[in-house]
């Protein structure tokens, strides 16, 4: 807590001893009980810049709550002190000039205090110079997407465009640039733990960056109200160490291999008839029409069928936890835990392990594929498609039988 | 004076005024006709009085204005962001006929002037002097009106759709409010000169002349903004 | 819009050398104006001033029903994490009706009917300037709030969020007519806010009593100019916005169109310069009511009232450059960031200069604790928390951690409801005997106060934890497994949150019980609470036409000082009540003036402002219908211009009882 002695020659402007006990009192038990806060805590950075913020944020909250305790004493003291005991009718004065000039400059001398540190940290903020690495971040009803490019980020060499979407992936203590735009509506990108919200805004590129301390799994959610699953896009920042990040970026560069076995392979079939018009899954080829894959590659066209224009590319689905927005765990609930609370020496392991086999959260994964629409409201029935121009707002029901989702099931869980 | 208890009593003469004597009024004969607005117009905004001393009538004008300010402040700050927004499809440079607007806008200008004739008229209680130079107004803002329509017109056949692009829904906006403003205002001076010409007292509308006239100069030094911003200045 | 008044009389000079006169109500021989009549006729084509701030009250006390409904079905959503009370379509549509209704359909008309009926007794006027404009004002209110509230039936509710920003509010998005109702119905009450505000700055700036300078005004009719004049300039803002909104989603227009290249910001830069600035819309009336109860009931002028007049002013300036700190997440780069947050922190000192007035208002008062004192007492502690959460945002990368989560909602809670509405109710129970006659039981006001203070800050205290936490607002539901754990359990809080929801929904109720309750009680006592403003200085509730005899002002709380005055004594100069209420009303009855002439009822408000939502039903529907509704609107203007400016019979001759008409016409 570097901030601390910053409050503590901000709180001697205000001589009132007492009310600082109070106050601190107060501050920390608003502040204090770290342990088990919810995990978008806006007081626990662990980032650089969000750091900074707090640095900002606590000093102003503590004056604040003093500046408050003084209010509320002088009420209660006036109401107790001058309640009609029967005394004579009070001397009608009409005011205090130098009083009141008094008590107008001193709030001003306060937001003085707090409106320089304000300013240059708004400039500290948007410092950009010292980028180490550049993600490009797409929000749409209602997920994000992330696309690196091309570039050495904070020493890992990333050779051919990577994309993904739901977890952003980045190597911890390194400058992170996210590069904000929408296909759609304004989102907003919020991960508390690592940086304040920025909007992403269709049509505008807006600049926020983050930096991880440690590896782990920082929760956040979109903050701009983008319609009516606004409450199911959520995403997940992961911090990986440099080694670890690297293993990530190799893993992602690599593209789908025909998958083992008799029930993805039929998946395989089923996901290229249903699913690969809007969601890529990069290596997958044609077939030829005797059975044989082709050369060709099937490449997904997203932008036919929805408005967004675009769908999540489900070539490394299994290496992320969560799906359909961040909003549902593909890692059962032990398995999530043990994940989410891994120390930051095993947490890269234990990520980079993906889904395996026993950790595999089916029943949400299946019940979106059969319906996605009665999971995460979405305009995306027949009769709303027509009304929206003959394209869907998000994922449709694809009226799949049972077998038909198993072995997409079983394709998925190969897409590791 | 005990000035120990009541330390802010303004007028010194109040206990004057308790016995009825001494009252700091302007004028009491008026206080029985306390102004409402039935009151307001014509001759009788003179004898009249308000806190002001402006009318009522005159007071909501000004304050209508201020608020059109704001109005058009938004429409035009809208076109001034989109103006350079039409991508494949016709911008001003193809667009504009300055020599025809320019003739309009002038135009428009002078019917200020034939305004400012009529003001003059119906306060020297002139009806008729009045209501020829009111046609007269009605009569060159109807010609803006039309040289406005032949202009969309013309926009249109040459592919400016109000759905075209930024520039031009932005475009329509703004000029179509003009224009609709010069025609309430043409409308409101036709039912004036209808009034005048049914009215039995001469100069009667005087007031009323005024307030249109005003409303009418607005929309003048707007139509300038905008044939300054919109036409002259290059994007 | 036909806002020109024709003269009373008109001499007719017919044919001869002597001049004849006709009455006013033959001179056009087309119209007639309805006479003040009884019944339902007597309020529909009402013009007074008192009636129609009634009817304002009334109608927004509804609204504000409604709006409480739609927040607890809100509460009782988010009472539990992955909660189903609620749909996601029905929830978004009903925080957006939430929001409108509780700013545009109750804070804002109530205020409206305060100033109405209040200002001008206040400024001992006998109407306000334009008395049909006036009813025009409160029937556009009423209509555009009922259309805006019938698309619930019409296939839903808006549902963009108070804010509709874009480009999620177009169609492609928002595919039902609830955005294109709101927009609309808004422009219908914009229409209403603006013909209000031209009135009543034009009351307060000309028809002020003789004596009465700007500095002697009653702090509540100061306060009631400054919103008007934010209203005069910030509505015209909003109505653009709500053009381009409807040009776009009617008529394909490309404003927001981001394949066309729009800016998704300009419709936030417009929204929220008309939104700032009504921010304090709502607030400042209810700093004025708190204003005039605080010195009534600590028995002591308002404590530097120049510096309330002045700071209140100020917020009305400052307030037009603090927009963008709503924008601070919107990504407008640094410097206009750093200037905002300057700007913001600069408009909490007027601001904390009222709180510090309020406050040495009360010290060494003699301070009397009815209903209304505690709700005054209840807005200074409340707003005063509302207003420290508000220099927080200021500082805009701590509000780039809090903006869209709940502590904003807290926050504006606390500004709005525990400020503004507050205020409000202090003024409901102060001004209830002078509207009505009648006093609002204190012992219901106490239950009445105890349970909103503890319900408003079980709701909306929680909230700021939910924030600070990190539960975004606007969300329909929340995870349970990101709850958290122990003190700051999201759960647990959010739990409490609707408890307390209820307690204030309780709280309320008991306020309309104690309406019902009061309506058979005893007439109230002239002067019950010992005033200090010109509206006490006739009798409850006011004649029509509000004094005999217009007072002379010679001082700031000039009823006050027409009571008391200072004898000296032994013990040195003491303040003694030298004269009743009761005697000053009987030296004013015996003066009356005579032939006092009031405007006369009209039928034209009502039908000119019915034509605005048919023209509204007619954009969504078919245009031939807005034709139908665009004839009514011109036809109304002209026969509003063309009508005689009186009826028959329409004086007024005290002192006959209540003042009612008398059977003279005063031109003829």
């Amino acid at each position: 807590m570097s901030g601390v002695e910053q409050q503590v020659s901000t709180v001697r402007l205000v001589k009132q001893r007492t009310a600082i006990g109070l106050a601190v009192v107060a501050a920390a038990a608003l502040l204090g009980g770290c342990a088990r806060d919810a995990p978008q805590d806006t007081f626990q950075p662990e980032g650089e810049n969000a750091q900074k913020i707090q640095n900002l944020q606590w000093p102003v909250f503590l004056v604040a709550g003093i500046v408050g305790v003084i209010v509320f004493g002088a009420i209660i003291y006036v109401v107790i002190r001058f309640r009609d005991r029967g005394q004579e009718m009070p001397k009608q004065t009409h005011g205090n000039p130098t009083l009141e000039i008094g008590l107008t400059i001193l709030p001003a001398i306060i937001l003085i205090a707090v409106g320089i540190p304000t300013v240059s940290t708004v400039f500290s903020l948007a410092k950009t110079s010292d980028t180490q690495c550049v993600v490009n971040v797409t929000g749409q009803q209602w997920w994000w997407e992330y696309e690196y490019p091309v570039q050495n980020c904070g020493g890992i060499e990333i050779a051919e465009p990577l994309v993904t979407s739901g977890e952003l992936v980045i190597p911890t203590k390194a400058h992170v640039l996210l590069r904000l735009t929408s296909n759609d509506v304004i989102h907003s990108f919020w991960i508390p733990k690592l940086n304040g919200k920025r909007d992403a805004v269709p049509g505008r590129i807006h600049p926020l960056r983050m930096e991880a301390d440690h590896p782990g799994i920082f929760a956040g959610q979109c903050t701009e109200f983008c319609g009516l699953s606004h409450a199911r896009m959520r995403m997940d920042a992961v911090g990986l160490s440099p080694s670890d990040f690297a293993t990530w970026v190799a893993k992602q560069s690599e593209p789908a291999a025909k998958p083992p076995g008799d029930a993805a392979l039929r998946g395989e079939d089923v996901f290229r008839a249903q699913c690969a018009r809007c969601h890529q899954v990069n290596g997958l080829m044609e077939e030829n029409p005797d059975g044989t894959a082709s050369a060709k590659p099937v490449i997904a066209f997203p932008d036919l069928y929805v408005i967004a224009g675009n769908a999540p590319n489900l070539t490394h689905l299994m290496s992320r936890t969560t799906f359909a927005g961040a909003t549902w765990d593909l890692l059962t609930e032990p398995c999530r835990d043990a994940l989410r609370n891994a120390s930051p020496e095993d947490f890269g392991a234990l990520y980079l392990k993906g889904v395996t086999p026993d950790c595999f959260n089916e029943a949400e994964l299946r019940e979106w594929i059969r319906n996605a629409p009665a999971k995460k409201p979405m305009y995306s029935s027949e009769e709303q498609k027509t009304e929206n121009g003959g394209k869907y707002r998000g994922m449709p029901s694809l009226n799949l039988t049972d077998d038909q989702i198993d072995q997409i099931i079983a394709y998925l869980l190969e897409r590791k | 004076m005990s000035e120990a208890i009541i330390t802010d009593t303004p007028d010194a003469d109040r206990s004057g005024a308790d016995s009825g004597a001494v009252v700091p009024v302007a004028d009491e004969d008026v206080v029985v006709d306390h102004p409402v607005d039935e009151h307001g117009a014509g001759d009788h905004a003179a004898h009249m009085v308000t806190s002001t001393g402006l009318s009522n009538n005159k007071l909501a004008m000004w304050l209508f204005l201020g608020s059109e300010c704001l109005l058009f402040g938004g429409l035009i700050s809208t076109y001034m962001l989109y103006r350079g927004r039409h991508t494949g499809s016709p911008g001003p440079a193809q667009l504009w006929d300055i020599p025809l607007t320019s003739v309009s806008s002038f135009v428009l200008l002078m019917s200020s002037l034939t305004m400012v004739l009529a003001v003059s008229a119906a306060q020297q209680r002139d009806d008729r002097l009045t209501t020829l130079w009111l046609s007269v107004t009605a009569l060159l803002g109807a010609t803006f009106v039309g040289a406005q329509v032949y202009e969309f017109t013309s926009f249109y056949h040459e592919g400016l759709g109000f759905t075209t692009s930024l520039f031009s829904s932005s475009f329509y906006t703004l000029t179509g409010f003009h224009g609709i403003h010069v025609t309430i205002g043409i409308i409101m001076l036709m039912a004036l000169v209808g009034i005048i010409s049914r009215s039995k007292v001469p100069g009667d509308k005087a007031e009323v002349v005024e307030l249109i006239g005003l409303y009418w100069h607005f929309v003048d030094i707007v139509w300038i903004v905008i044939f300054t911003l919109v036409y002259l200045i290059p994007a | 819009m036909a806002i020109i008044e024709r003269p009373s009389t008109v001499p007719a000079i017919a044919g001869g050398d002597a001049p004849q006169f006709v009455s006013p109500a033959s001179s056009y021989g087309v119209f007639r104006r309805p006479v003040n009549s009884t019944g339902w006729r007597s309020w529909v084509f009402t013009v007074d001033h008192k009636r129609l701030g009634i009817m304002y009250g009334a109608t927004a006390l509804f609204f504000f029903l409604i709006g409480g409904v739609e927040a607890l079905l809100i509460r009782t959503q988010l009472a539990a994490p992955d909660n189903t009370v609620l749909s996601a379509s029905l929830y978004n549509q009903l925080f957006t009706m939430h929001a409108t209704t509780m700013i545009f359909l109750f804070v804002m008309p109530v205020t409206t009917g305060f100033a109405n009926y209040l200002v001008p007794l206040q400024i001992g006027a006998r109407d306000v300037a334009f008395p049909r404009l006036n009813a025009f004002g409160y029937w556009c209110f009423l209509f555009g709030g009922i259309f805006l509230n019938t698309s619930w039936f019409l296939g839903g509710a808006a549902d963009g969020g108070w804010f509709m920003y874009q480009p999620n509010a177009n169609a492609l998005f928002s595919p039902t007519h609830g955005v294109d109702f709101w927009s609309l119905g808004l422009q219908i009450t914009g229409i209403a806010s603006i013909t209000g505000a031209l009135n009543l700055i034009v009351t307060i700036l000309n028809m002020r009593a003789p004596g009465m300078t700007l500095m002697k005004m009653p702090i509540f009719t100061w306060m009631a100019l400054v919103t008007q004049f934010l209203l005069v300039f910030a509505i015209p803002v909003i109505t653009v916005a709500l053009f381009l909104l409807m040009f776009q989603r009617v008529f394909g227009a490309q404003f927001f169109n981001v394949d066309a290249g729009a800016d998704p910001l300009l419709w936030q830069h417009l929204f929220w310069i008309f939104g700032h600035p009504e921010v304090y819309i709502l607030i400042l009336p209810s700093f004025g009511i708190v204003s005039e109860v605080l010195p009534v009931f600590s028995r002591k002028p308002l404590f530097g009232y120049k510096f309330v007049v002045f700071s209140g002013a100020a917020i009305g300036f400052v307030g037009w450059g603090v927009w963008a700190h709503h924008m601070f997440a919107s990504g407008l780069g640094p410097v206009s960031v750093a200037v905002f947050s300057v700007s913001t922190m600069l408009i909490a000192i007027p601001t904390g200069v009222k709180i510090v007035n309020w406050v040495l208002t009360m010290w060494g008062g003699k301070l009397h604790f009815t209903t209304a004192m505690l709700f005054a007492i209840g807005l200074i502690a409340q707003f005063t928390i509302g207003g420290l959460s508000g220099v927080t945002h200021s500082v805009s990368p701590s509000d780039t951690q809090q903006t869209d989560t709940y502590y904003i909602v807290a926050h504006f809670h606390y500004v709005l409801f525990g400020g503004a509405v507050f205020g409000l109710f202090a003024g409901f129970y102060y001004w209830w005997p002078k509207v009505f006659g009648k006093m609002l039981s204190e012992t219901l006001g106490k239950w009445n106060f105890w349970l909103m203070v503890i319900g408003m800050n079980l709701t909306f205290g929680p909230m700021h934890i939910l924030g600070l936490q990190g539960q975004p607002r606007r969300m329909v539901v929340y995870p349970e497994n990101l709850t958290g754990e122990g003190f700051f359990n999201l759960h647990f809080w959010n739990t409490a949150a609707t408890v307390g929801s209820y307690l204030l929904a309780l709280g309320v109720l008991v306020f309309v019980y104690n309406v019902w309750h009061t309506r058979k009680g005893a007439p109230a006592p002239l002067d019950p609470w010992d005033a200090r403003s010109l509206e006490w200085l006739t009798t409850s509730p006011p004649k029509v036409h509000n004094f005999d005899v217009i007072p002379h002002v010679h001082a700031l709380d000039e009823f006050f000082h027409l009571k008391y005055e200072e004898v000296d004594t032994d013990t040195g100069p003491r303040l003694v009540k030298v004269r009743t209420a009761e005697e000053l009303l009987t030296e004013q009855e015996t003066n009356a003036d005579k032939h006092i002439h009031m405007p006369s009822p009209s039928y034209w408000p009502i039908v000119l402002a019915a034509g605005l939502p048919i023209m509204a039903y007619g954009i969504i529907y078919n245009h031939l219908l807005t034709v139908i509704g665009g004839a009514i609107v011109l036809m109304g203007a002209f026969a509003w211009a063309l009508e005689p400016s009186v009826a028959d019979d329409s004086d007024y001759d005290p002192p006959a009882a209540g003042g009612e008409p008398s059977q003279e016409l005063v031109s003829v």
